[in-house]
């Protein structure tokens, strides 16, 4: 008996799993098809099971005002993410070289910062954004974006850093090199594949953000979530737009994250238990 | 001697620069902004009346008024509704559908990946898609019971079901989050227990309740609680739902803490609630935290 945990998969029981399947995502699916649609097929009832599809609600999407709030999310959660990686990995190469009390105080610290709710960063952020005049910017949202990207940054990168050798660090010490080239020439490429998952959490993160954006912008650098939201409010029930808004704004979200699920309940539960 | 001391002492020099911006930026983006909100929570700042930022004549004033704030109280009642099914219909399901997936098939190992879906989908745009189904002139669903002659009421807009509209939503949305935590602690299971198990004449049941339960319960546990401090954050879906209605049915702490901020301009009043909300999401990030230690030290 080699074959491991969990017997081999019977054909009823794979038929099973593919009926719950489609009844998951059966919601998910309903917006997607929504989404090619125009607006008399969408009130059709019975749905026609093959329809010709349009993407006539994508082009007249792609020419208002929702291309701009398109770009204004790419910004924000790219450069919150920059900045989340500059600072925090040198933090977390160096926590993970460090003694066990540091860490534990800082990981409580940064459970703190991830499971607060939105709103108790959200008031005094609004009023100090209000003071300084970054109510509505771009810059705005990097900031407060960085507020949980950070911490995130470094719980993620610590056992990336922990699986490098010690021993390869003291024979380029032996060498004479100083620490930070070690950090730069030799530490920092063999955790490449641990920097580019956590960046795209850190993306995911801010991209999916809905509560700031809806609070610290009005029309400058309204996100996209916040633009679908508009939609329902200002212009009337146009359904087939609403749906194509939606899937523009989680096309990003669904090509990046299968590429890292390795990773997502690490991030999920960053604090509390071991990645 | 020397030489070793330079080292160590350029290895400390190279730590404290390498951790002294982040711990500057999280001191002023994270800790003042704390501070910040427990300073506001003191005064009765209102918006349209910028010089009450400043009147700490009666500090303790907010917090008195929580208790007899029938508003304030409701929320937290609507929060535990809120959590305690979401929470209990997303560790149900999420692990019936581990235990289903628990198997070896190429396909199997496929189709895991579409299961999450759900889960990382911007929360905006699962709200979207439920949008799409609670609305009576588009949604397969109200067709569906039109076939079947029933007039199905407005759930978002009902009494009695915009509560069940938002807990089935979410659990939908978090179901994928406790799954793939189960799943991966199924996986953990050496399979000599189930085999010397079978050996012994224990049936599937048995099996479950006497192996795999025990081994997998405290993984249920954290999940549980994960889902329960993030419950918490459930703002897409009402905002986009229900708005907190009818009336204030679905209308959570949360919900209630931004109305006062940002609709009504009770910024004092707001913090305070806030304050309260984060000290109750802390005591359980606390419990959280302590039973994954003692897991870690178990194992």
């Amino acid at each position: 008996m080699s074959e491991p945990s969990g017997r081999t998969a019977g054909v009823g029981r794979q038929v099973g799993i593919a009926v719950v399947l489609v009844v998951l995502l059966s919601p998910f699916l309903w917006l997607l098809q929504m989404s090619f649609k125009s607006n008399d097929l969408i009130l059709q009832f019975p749905p026609p099971l093959i329809f010709r599809p349009t993407l006539e609600n994508y082009t007249s999407l792609w020419h208002s005002a929702f291309s701009a709030s398109f770009v204004n999310s790419l910004l924000s959660a790219s450069f919150s993410t920059a900045l989340a990686l500059l600072l925090g990995i040198p933090a977390a190469y160096a926590l993970s070289r460090w003694t066990e009390r540091g860490r534990h105080t800082l990981s409580f610290a940064i459970l703190v910062t991830r499971m607060a709710p939105p709103i108790a960063f959200t008031i005094p952020f609004f009023l100090f954004y209000r003071w300084i005049g970054l109510l509505d910017t771009v810059t705005g949202l990097v900031l407060i974006y960085t507020s949980f990207n950070l911490p995130l940054v470094i719980w993620m990168m610590q056992p990336f850093f922990e699986s490098v050798p010690p021993s390869l660090e003291e024979a380029a010490l032996v060498d004479g090199a100083s620490a930070r080239t070690i950090f730069l020439k030799i530490v920092l490429p063999m955790v490449a594949p641990g920097i580019a998952a956590t960046a795209i959490l850190c993306f995911l993160y801010a991209w999916n953000d809905f509560f700031f954006a809806l609070i610290l912008t009005r029309t400058n650098a309204r996100t996209a979530p916040v633009a679908v939201v508009n939609f329902m409010n200002y212009e009337g029930w146009e359904w087939g737009k609403i749906a194509a808004g939606g899937s523009l704004v989680m096309a990003p979200v669904l090509i990046f994250s299968l590429a890292v699920r390795r990773y997502l309940v690490s991030g999920l539960t960053a604090g509390a238990i071991k990645g | 001697m020397t030489e070793e001391g330079s080292i160590e002492a350029g290895r400390r020099r190279f730590n404290r620069w390498a951790l002294a911006p982040s711990l500057i930026v999280l001191l002023v983006i994270a800790v003042v902004p704390a501070l910040y909100l427990l300073t506001i929570s003191l005064t009765p700042f209102q918006l349209v009346n910028p010089g009450s930022a400043t009147d700490f004549s009666a500090p303790l004033r907010n917090y008195r008024l929580l208790p007899g704030d029938p508003r304030f109280v409701n929320s937290l009642w609507v929060q535990a509704k809120l959590s305690f099914w979401g929470v209990l219909f997303q560790v149900l399901l999420g692990m019936s559908l581990a235990l289903l997936l628990h198997t070896r098939s190429r396909f199997v190992e496929f189709a895991r990946t579409f299961f999450l879906i759900p889960m990382v989908l911007p929360p905006i745009v699962v709200a979207v898609i439920w949008k799409l189904i609670y609305t009576p002139d588009i949604s397969p669903l109200y067709y569906a019971a039109g076939l079947l002659h029933w007039t199905m009421p407005s759930l978002t807009s009902s009494v009695d079901f915009a509560l069940i509209a938002i807990i089935v939503a979410d659990t939908w949305e978090w179901l994928p989050f406790t799954f793939l935590m189960v799943l991966a602690a199924l996986q953990t299971i050496p399979e000599e227990y189930s085999e010397a198990a079978l050996v012994d004449g224990a049936n599937r049941l048995q099996i479950f309740f006497y192996v795999t339960l025990p081994f997998i319960a405290p993984v249920l546990v954290i999940s549980a609680m994960f889902r329960l401090i993030d419950s918490v954050k459930a703002f897409p879906l009402i905002f986009l739902l229900t708005g907190g209605g009818p009336g204030s049915i679905t209308e959570v702490t949360n919900y209630y803490a931004y109305l006062l901020a940002f609709d009504s301009g009770e910024i004092g009043y707001s913090s305070a609630v806030t304050v309260v909300m984060l000290l109750l999401v802390l005591a359980v990030s606390f419990g959280v935290m302590w039973i994954g230690r003692r897991r870690e030290a178990l194992t």
